[in-house]
Formats: structure tokens, C-alpha cells, sequence
């Protein structure tokens, strides 16, 4: 099966205005996402996932390395405009920001269509079946952003980027702005429009919690690179990397009783992107850290299958905890106590 | 090894938690009310009942517009224009606040009381340094000279574990982080060691690994000095690590409230369940406690403020406003048919 995505030792670079320092926001980035496929993109603010978005969808010039879509270097773009139109499409963060206010629905949701020059039956078919793929009422088509709900915004914004049927959907923390009820309603959604279309996500977000359950495999950020790269089941089962296991520890889910072990408690702040230090990025927060760590970037291991880690010490880390599936445990607990409670089952004669 | 936070937190907390003393803070029947532009004001908050002990953190959740943010800042004397205090008493540290003067609530807000908000930046002045701006507070509040306050603001940084507070010290609000400019907002609330502190949602914009070192902070901070917190939060995952007793707040009423065990081990409001299930990734879950979403307007009625999205309401929901009934040691629940757990 051949990759939708491939990225290949990116890099992305921002001038500072008045001054010959650059932020060094991309630091030797690669990964692939395979049709159907969910990757999941973690790390902190700053850490450089948004770039990564915004570099695969061209709103930014990567400063080097390559972007492949099916096999097409993004860096022509222009050349194969035609074949890319629609294919690679991208939901923002802040529904009420990326929606025009002045624009209906139903144009806000047809707009990509344009470029696809298609006539004016088929631009209206797809634009209902947007509509109904997001299980938006079709009388909203006339309605402005206003007038709906964040969680409806949001649809809309999906409907937006699938209106185009892509094969690829860059998702930028999509579920963030929105109350627990509206979060889970896009992820569920997000999921079915997956399983229908075997469209590919790229999902960016720092909710780790979500990110587990929706993403196949999980790519986790540190300072513009990747340090661990894997399943979503094996990195949050059994981290390798330091900073993985460190920033799983800091999830707390809503159970008085369950917790992510972790031998690495994060402390201090992330060192700054304009003077990266020498060696492993992580080495003044790690509690692994050996002397080479401070002169040499550990360079990518493989571990497994689809699984890689940037850690010199990456054994002791994987040993130091031992393997949990606490996020099934959750799972399941949440079965037992909300579960068997459920109206159906437990108050009958309220029915 | 080192301890995660949540390990830190429940430990101080375990140790801390207030007995049968008097409450540090008595939130009595508190109603607030918006202009509708009708002749009946809308209700935002429809009578809150809530007591806070010394040393206790209570955790309030619900979901936007459930009026979190009016009670945080009710509680203060100030709610948020245009609204008003149609009723209710808040005793603190013998005395009524809401029948205070304005001059007597100044002295009191950011000395015995002080609420941290989200968005740090917006509460620092752009102009000061932030090291003036923590010791303006010790010098109002304190009366201290400005020496002393300069070291007390020194000092607090240092608890709130800036990285190099004597140079950050000299910073103005732009040369910090977003965690940086929470952690100055903290330090700012706690420099005149309040005895009652209300954050409100003051951690959800911060990265995972700061949120949990700026809790395990707050509840460091609460538990060497006493003080008691009202912790509001539109993440539940975290009072379920970090709280005493969460109260669960839907439509301006409190619906359940319970120490933290009973909360999210035998949850009972309806409410409650269909908020927890939002959490655990399940549809199934989901769809059990959730009516399908009519799109026609809900009716305001005399009865339970959730009976139209109850998927077990009954008539008498919708009738008769159901009485807060204790169903486990200081488990409350409003609700005519709460939820048993075998």
C-alpha cells in the first residue's frame, strides 16, 4: 500500500524581523500516513505541530526537506494544481474564527468546490451530501455562523474540508474550543466519515486522552522533531522516549483512581527554539540524561514495527515503568459505572 | 523516583481535608440575574448553596453558560455586567460580603480573597514589570514598605517555581510564556497568603506537563497555608485528581455535589452521567444518557432545569422542582430518581 503522506527530513525555519537569529521551529521531521490511517500529533505549545500542519497544506514554505502526496513533491504545487485540487484539505482549531460570519452556510461549505470547476448540479449534490455527512439539518444551508452552536460550527467546518472528498485531512486541535458533549459528538464523526471514506487524518492536538482513542499511530513532538514514533497502543502502552512517558504522565482522567505512571515528572520549561542546545533537545529536563546526551542528538532507532525513538537510553526508559493499558482500564471502569446504570438497563419500571 | 503531581496533590490533600469545623466560606442560596429585555430578568444563578472548609479544594464543573464564571465572580461581590445579585449571603471570615461597602471589598479582594483567571495576559499590565506588579499587591494589601515587598514578590515567585526570578523579576508581561505569565498571575493571587482563592479555569489554557506542576503548586500552596480554594474547571479529568469534593453546576443550579470517590465512582444526577460519559470515548454510553437533540426550543419550566434532556425524566420532573436530598455521606443530589449503584 503506498503512503498518502510522506514527509521526509523537514525543516522549517522562521527569520526573527530586526535580527540574524531564526527560530528553528522544524527540526528533521519524517513520517508517513497510510491510507485510512489516523496519525496523531502531540507534544506542548511551541513544539512545532501546528508548522507540520501548516507546511503539508502549503500555507508555509518548508525551509527544507520534502512533503509527498501520493508520491507528488509539494514543493510543485503549482505544477500539478489540477491533480491536487481537493485532495489535501485542513480544519482549524476556533470554528467562529475560520468561518466568514458574512457567508451562509451552504456557500461556506461549496467554496472549496470552485477550483474543482465542476457544474452547478454537482457543486449543490455535494454540498447536501457535506451537509449529511456531518448530520447537519439541511435547513442550516441558508443559516450564518452565527446562529449555531460552537459544536455546529465545527460540523460545518468538516463539512468544509470533506465537500472536496480529500484523502488527506489535516486536523488542528478541532475539538479544543468545544464543551466534553460537542467534543466527543466531532470525534465520533470524524471516525465514521473515516471508516466511509478511508480518508487519511492528520490530527493535531495536545489532548492526549482523545488523541488515543481516535489515532492508529501517534507521532510525539519535542521541540520541532519527533522523539517517538509508533502505534497509539505500543507509545502510550510502554513510552520509550522520556518525554513521551513524561507527558503521558501529566494526563489526569476523569477517575479518582487511575493514573499514568511515568518515572519522569517534566519540570522547567521547554528551552527555546531560537538557541537549541547541543545534543538531545530534552537533556536539561531528562532524568536519563548521561553525558553523551549533552554533546550528540541520539539519531532515530528503530524499536519496532512503525516505531521509532530518538533516545540513547531508550531501554532503561521503556523498563522503567512497567507496560500499563490504563486507558482500557478507563474504558472499562467507565463501562462499569456508567454503564449498567444506563436507563434501559437499570430503571425499567421508568420507562 | 520522583512523584507525579497527582501523587504530590493527593498526598498534601489526604492530609488536609477539614473535618466538622465551621466552613471557611458560606455561600447561601447566591442568586444572580440578567436583564432579558422582558419584564421577568433571566436567572443565572438559581439559588447556589455551597460551604467550603479550611484547607478543603472543591472542584466545580459544567459545561459553557452553566454560569461558572458569574459565581466565581459573584462571590466577590462582582458579577459580571449586566448582571446583579437578586439574593443570598456569602459569609466569610465572620462577615457578609455581599452587604459590604465598596471600599471594604477592595481591601478584601486580592488579600483574604483572590480569584485567578485564565488568559494571564490580559490581567497584567503591559507597562509594569512583573516583579512591581506582584509587589504593588503586598504593598496595598499589607501595608509593607517597598523593600519588603520586592522580597516577599521575590520570594513567591520563587514558590511558584519561575525559572530565574530575580531576572524575571525585571521582565515585562511580553517577555514571558503563557505559562510564565499564568505562574506571575498565581503568584500575584497568593502574595498576600489569601485564605480563600477561587481559580477560575485558570489552568486550561496551559500545556499538560505546566498545568500539572502550576496544580501540584496550588495545592502545595493551599495546604502550607491554610487556605481553602474553589477550583472551576470545564476539564473534569482534573478535579477527579485534584479536588476534595467536586460540585457539578448545570443551568445555574448545583445538581450533584460529593466528595471525590463517590462522584466519579457512583455518580447519580442524570447530568452527572451524561457528563462523564462525554469522556469515555464511548458512543454507546453516550447515547444512553442523552435524549436525541429535538432542535425545538426547550420550555422553561417549574420543575428539574434538565428534565427536557433527562433520558429518564417522568412527569413529576417537570412539575416539581426536585428537593437536594442527601443520598451518601455528603452526597447530595437534586434530582427525583438519582441513579443507585449496587
Amino acid at each position: 500500500m503506498s503512503a498518502v503522506l510522506t514527509i521526509d527530513n523537514l525543516y522549517k525555519r522562521f527569520p526573527i524581523a530586526g535580527s540574524k537569529q531564526v527560530v528553528q521551529a522544524i527540526n528533521g521531521v519524517s513520517l508517513t500516513v497510510e491510507p485510512g490511517e489516523t496519525l496523531g500529533l502531540v507534544g506542548e505549545s511551541g513544539s512545532g505541530k501546528t508548522t507540520v500542519g501548516r507546511c503539508i497544506v502549503g500555507l508555509i514554505e518548508p525551509t527544507a526537506g520534502t512533503i509527498r502526496f501520493r508520491g507528488t513533491d509539494l514543493a510543485q504545487r503549482q505544477q500539478h494544481k489540477a491533480k491536487l485540487a481537493g485532495k489535501i484539505q485542513l480544519v482549524f482549531q476556533e470554528p467562529n474564527e475560520s468561518l466568514d460570519p458574512r457567508m451562509k452556510i451552504g456557500d461556506t461549505i461549496s467554496e472549496p468546490l470552485l477550483p474543482l470547476k465542476l457544474d452547478r448540479e454537482t457543486r449543490r449534490r455535494r454540498t447536501a451530501d457535506a451537509l449529511r455527512l456531518v448530520r447537519l439539518n439541511p435547513d442550516l444551508l441558508d443559516a450564518y455562523p452565527s446562529e449555531l452552536s460552537s459544536g455546529q460550527q465545527q460540523r460545518v467546518g468538516i463539512a468544509r474540508a470533506m465537500v472536496t472528498e480529500p484523502e488527506l485531512v489535516v486536523l488542528d486541535e478541532p475539538t479544543s474550543a468545544l464543551d466534553p458533549t460537542a467534543r466527543a459528538e466531532i470525534i465520533d464523526l470524524l471516525r465514521r466519515i473515516q471508516n466511509e471514506r478511508n480518508t487519511a487524518y492528520l490530527f493535531i492536538s495536545h489532548d492526549l486522552s482523545t488523541v488515543r482513542f481516535i489515532s492508529h499511530r501517534v507521532a510525539v513532538m519535542y521541540l520541532g522533531m519527533i522523539v517517538e514514533q509508533g502505534s497509539a497502543e505500543t507509545v502510550f502502552n510502554r513510552p520509550q522516549h522520556p518525554y513521551s512517558s513524561g507527558l503521558l504522565s501529566s494526563v489526569m482522567l476523569p477517575h479518582p483512581h487511575l493514573k499514568i505512571e511515568s518515572s519522569v515528572s517534566l519540570k522547567g520549561e521547554i528551552p527555546s527554539p531560537i538557541n537549541l542546545p547541543k545534543g538531545c533537545f530534552l537533556a536539561s529536563r531528562c532524568p536519563f540524561v548521561i553525558d553523551r546526551c549533552r554533546h550528540e542528538m541520539p539519531p532515530a532507532e528503530t524499536v519496532g514495527e512503525r516505531h521509532t525513538v530518538h533516545c540513547f537510553r531508550h531501554e532503561d526508559v521503556a523498563a522503567s515503568v512497567p507496560a500499563s493499558d490504563t486507558f482500557n482500564v478507563f474504558m472499562k471502569e467507565a463501562e462499569r459505572i456508567l454503564g449498567r446504570a444506563g436507563p434501559i438497563g437499570v430503571a425499567p419500571s421508568l420507562q | 523516583m520522583s512523584l507525579g503531581a497527582a501523587e504530590v496533590i493527593s498526598k498534601t490533600r489526604n492530609a488536609s481535608v477539614g473535618g466538622d469545623k465551621p466552613p471557611l466560606i458560606d455561600i447561601r442560596n447566591l442568586r444572580v440575574t440578567f436583564p432579558s429585555g422582558g419584564a421577568e430578568p433571566k436567572a443565572v444563578l438559581k439559588g447556589i448553596d455551597l460551604a467550603v472548609q479550611p484547607g478543603e479544594i472543591v472542584g466545580l464543573v459544567g459545561e459553557s453558560g452553566a454560569g461558572k464564571t458569574t459565581l466565581a465572580r459573584s462571590i466577590l461581590g462582582l458579577p459580571p455586567s449586566p448582571g446583579r445579585i437578586a439574593g443570598g449571603e456569602v459569609h466569610f471570615e465572620g462577615r457578609q460580603i455581599l452587604s459590604l461597602s465598596e471600599s471594604e471589598l477592595r481591601r478584601l479582594r486580592g488579600h483574604r480573597l483572590s480569584v485567578v483567571v485564565p488568559n494571564p495576559r490580559a490581567e497584567l499590565n503591559p507597562l509594569l514589570k512583573v516583579g512591581d506588579q506582584i509587589a504593588a499587591m503586598a504593598k496595598i494589601h499589607l501595608g509593607v514598605g517597598g523593600k519588603e515587598a520586592r522580597r516577599m514578590a521575590l520570594e513567591i515567585l520563587r514558590e511558584v517555581q519561575i525559572p530565574d526570578p530575580e531576572r524575571r523579576m525585571d521582565a515585562y508581561p511580553h517577555e514571558l510564556s503563557g505559562g510564565m505569565a499564568q505562574r506571575v498571575v498565581i503568584a500575584m493571587a497568593l502574595i498576600c497568603s489569601p485564605a480563600f482563592v477561587i481559580s477560575d479555569d485558570a489552568t486550561s489554557g496551559l500545556d499538560v506537563t505546566v498545568q500539572a506542576q502550576i496544580l501540584a503548586l496550588l495545592a502545595k500552596l493551599a495546604a502550607d497555608h491554610g487556605s481553602a480554594m474553589l477550583f472551576i474547571s470545564r476539564d473534569v479529568g482534573i478535579t477527579a485528581h485534584f479536588c476534595d469534593r467536586i460540585a457539578v453546576l448545570f443551568s445555574g443550579e448545583i445538581v450533584e455535589i460529593a466528595p471525590r470517590e463517590p462522584l466519579f465512582l457512583e455518580p447519580a444526577h442524570p447530568y452527572t452521567l451524561m457528563l462523564l460519559a462525554a469522556f469515555s470515548h464511548s458512543p454507546k454510553l453516550r447515547d444512553s444518557w442523552s435524549v436525541p437533540d429535538t432542535g425545538r426550543r426547550r420550555e422553561r419550566n417549574a420543575g428539574c432545569q434538565y428534565a427536557d434532556r433527562c433520558p429518564i425524566a417522568q412527569p413529576v420532573c417537570r412539575t416539581q422542582r426536585p428537593p437536594f436530598a442527601e443520598i451518601g455521606p455528603g452526597h447530595f443530589v437534586r434530582c427525583y430518581f438519582p441513579v443507585r449503584h449496587a
